[in-house]
């Protein structure tokens, strides 16, 4: 059980700069998903972490120790790999039991640990099996028995779900998440998955590029993302941004001129100039014809608890999520506005949200 | 394959008269000197060879009273045993380290060694033997074939190593293994079909070993290679003893041949750790 914390941490492969400059801390018994579009370096920060990879520049302490150049041997750390890495000629028990071996216990003290570990994952029935004589879902649980047999520090995941089918996907998740809570023990998750992240997250670290765009909770993400990386990465169907230019009291969309009252936006507005505007499917409400922005729907997804429907408006196509009750059809002219307080502004320059408070970007 | 029925049958065919002529190549020398180590002496040189004869021991009975012959397999044998010994201990552990860092180029250093034609070191190596007195030890013989030995090892298992997903490394890493106990706990284990691929050929191939023995050797250290030059004389030679040796000789690396089979094919198991 400990803190992690990374100062101005530096990760370079040759001549290529993959993490530029990093930091983060890390709270003692809190889980952390790292989220990000594929290649962003969310890996290599866990491999770094794990001490499988050395590190360039910064610090990196976990707990109160500095382990820039401590070996992943000895850090403490244990680590579920996307591929399982299960070690193929061991069976499941040895498989479980191998790093406390490793660390010099005794047969009679490692084997009550793994019944414990088993029964967690109720993997009992298969304990002599070898990886080989295991379904996918199965693994995956062997690989999470081995790294909590060893009661380590901090748990490192790299994708562990990736190669579930959704349903057990879904199942797994929970079960980590309800393991995490059980164990109380500091986790690192990455996942190119936003709804990993947003389910599983104490706290969510957003990347691209090897940089960190944001911090905070999954609500905190979601409600007041600090850039348009964040606000269309988080949330699914992503976020739609509409060019508008500030005239008054009110938004005019770039194309078509039509208009919402800037009171409907999340946070203040400048006086005037262009801005993106930025509503989520969900935040979209359907309301009479001149109320809002027209549009006419294309294509309409009902997914059963509600209704997708693509739209075309102003020029540019958007995605409205609502009730199924509507029963909108294609070809349909519908006039949509958003929900007060919950559309958001966003400068089409540096591409951060317009009007954040401090200390939100990081 | 299925769409074409009549070609695909043709080309199989075509396959085994192919494969059959290849054998009767490969095979024809091995059943002359086979079936020649039995004829009487009369017999073994007649032209056009006989292929109906009366089969005697005779041959093998002048071996083994003319010569020292069990002595000369016990010499290769310790020699070959020791050299796949001592190829295996340093072998296994530098194909794994250079697998591990992906510096292959000592190994490619080995193999350079052992393609250079051996009678290029031949001199320097016995100068070298004569100077610290050890001509005619095992220990120098055992030394010299781990030339060929060391290679064989090496490059055997490297594809072996190789095909070890990393990640099962980092997991002993994490798990707290040190690089030396990643060796013994986790790469070793699972490359045992190569290790034992290795060893036989390693053996086979030192068995085989025949210049260095003929040098190197003395009298009490003969290696049976080597001793089966003499069958060879100035004017006369025993050709139904030295058909009866080589047949002696090519024993082992036969038998051995055909285990090889059983594991190269179990060798292929490793494509299990990905599943
Ligand atoms: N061993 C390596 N050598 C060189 N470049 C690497 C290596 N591993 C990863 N990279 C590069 O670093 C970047 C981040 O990779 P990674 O951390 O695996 O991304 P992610 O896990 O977020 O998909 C990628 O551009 C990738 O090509
Ligand atoms: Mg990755």
């Amino acid at each position: 059980m400990a803190s992690i914390t990374m100062r101005n941490l530096v990760k370079k492969y040759g001549g290529v700069t993959v993490i530029p400059d990093l930091n983060l801390r890390i709270e003692d018994e809190e889980f952390i998903v790292l989220v990000g579009p594929s290649g962003c370096g969310k890996s290599t920060l866990l491999r770094v972490l794990a001490g499988l990879e050395a590190i360039d520049g910064g610090e990196l302490l976990i707990g109160d120790t500095r382990v820039n150049d401590v070996p992943a041997a000895r850090r403490d750390i244990a680590m579920v790999f996307q591929d399982y890495a299960l070690y193929p000629h061991m069976t499941v028990r040895q498989n479980m039991s191998f790093a406390l071996e490793m660390r010099g216990m005794t047969p009679a003290e490692t084997a009550p640990r793994v019944e414990d570990a088993a029964r967690l994952l109720d993997i009992h029935p298969y304990l002599d099996r070898r990886p080989k004589a295991l379904s996918g879902g199965q693994r995956q649980r062997v690989a999470m028995g081995r790294a909590i047999v060893r009661d380590p520090k901090v748990f490192l995941f790299d994708e562990p779900l990736s190669n579930l089918d959704a349903k057990l996907r879904g199942q797994v998740r929970a079960e980590i998440k309800t393991l995490s809570r059980k164990l109380k023990t500091t986790m690192v998750f990455v996942t190119h998955d936003q709804v990993e992240a947003m389910t599983m997250a104490d706290r969510i670290v957003v990347m691209k590029s090897g940089q960190i765009q944001q911090v905070g909770t999954p609500e905190e993400v979601y409600d007041n993302p600090v850039n348009v990386f964040v606000a269309s990465f988080i949330g699914a169907p992503s976020m739609n941004f509409l060019p508008a230019r500030i005239e008054g009291d009110r938004l005019a969309l770039a194309d078509g001129g039509e208009t919402l009252p800037l009171a409907l936006m999340a946070e203040a507005a400048p006086a005037a100039g262009e801005v993106l505007l930025g509503i989520r499917p969900e935040h979209f409400q359907i309301v009479p014809e001149g109320q809002g922005l027209s549009a006419v729907i294309d294509l309409v997804e009902p997914l059963g608890s509600d209704t997708l429907i693509h739209c075309a408006l102003a020029g540019q196509r958007v995605i409205a999520r609502v009730s199924p009750d509507i029963r909108p059809v294609a070809g349909q002219r519908i006039s949509l506005t958003s929900i007060a307080g919950k559309a958001h502004l966003f400068d089409p320059d540096s591409q951060t949200r317009i009007g954040q408070t401090e200390g939100q970007a990081t | 394959m299925t769409t074409r029925p009549s070609d695909s049958r043709w080309l199989d065919g075509l396959n085994l008269v192919l494969l059959v002529l290849a054998g009767v190549i490969v095979m024809t020398p091995t059943a002359w000197m086979v079936l020649s180590s039995f004829k009487p002496s009369y017999e073994v040189t007649a032209y056009p060879p006989t292929l109906v004869f009366q089969p005697t021991l005779e041959n093998y009975a002048t071996l083994n009273s003319q010569t020292p012959f069990l002595r000369y397999t016990m010499n290769s044998l310790i020699v070959t045993v020791g050299s796949t010994l001592f190829g295996l201990l340093l072998g296994a552990p530098a194909a794994f380290v250079a697998s591990w860092t992906r510096i292959t180029w000592p190994a490619v250093v080995t193999l350079m060694a052992r393609m250079a034609p051996g009678t290029l070191f031949l001199l320097p190596w016995y100068v070298m033997f004569r100077q610290v007195d050890m001509i005619g030890s095992y220990t120098a013989l055992i030394l010299t074939h781990a030339v060929i030995t060391l290679p064989v090892v090496i490059w055997v298992l490297l594809p072996y190593f190789d095909n070890i997903p990393r990640s099962i490394y980092e997991a002993a890493q994490v798990d707290g293994c040190s690089p030396f106990r990643i060796f013994r706990r986790i790469a070793l284990p699972l490359v045992s079909s190569g290790l034992a691929v290795s060893a036989i050929l390693a053996f086979v191939f030192s068995w085989n070993f025949f210049l260095f023995a003929l040098v190197l050797s003395n009298s009490q250290t003969k290696t049976l290679i080597a001793a089966s030059f003499n069958f060879i004389g100035e004017g006369s030679t025993n050709w139904g003893g030295l058909m009866a040796a080589a047949t002696i000789i090519a024993l082992p690396p036969l038998i051995l041949a055909a285990v090889v089979q059983r594991w190269l094919i179990s060798g292929l198991t490793l494509g299990a750790v990905k599943g």
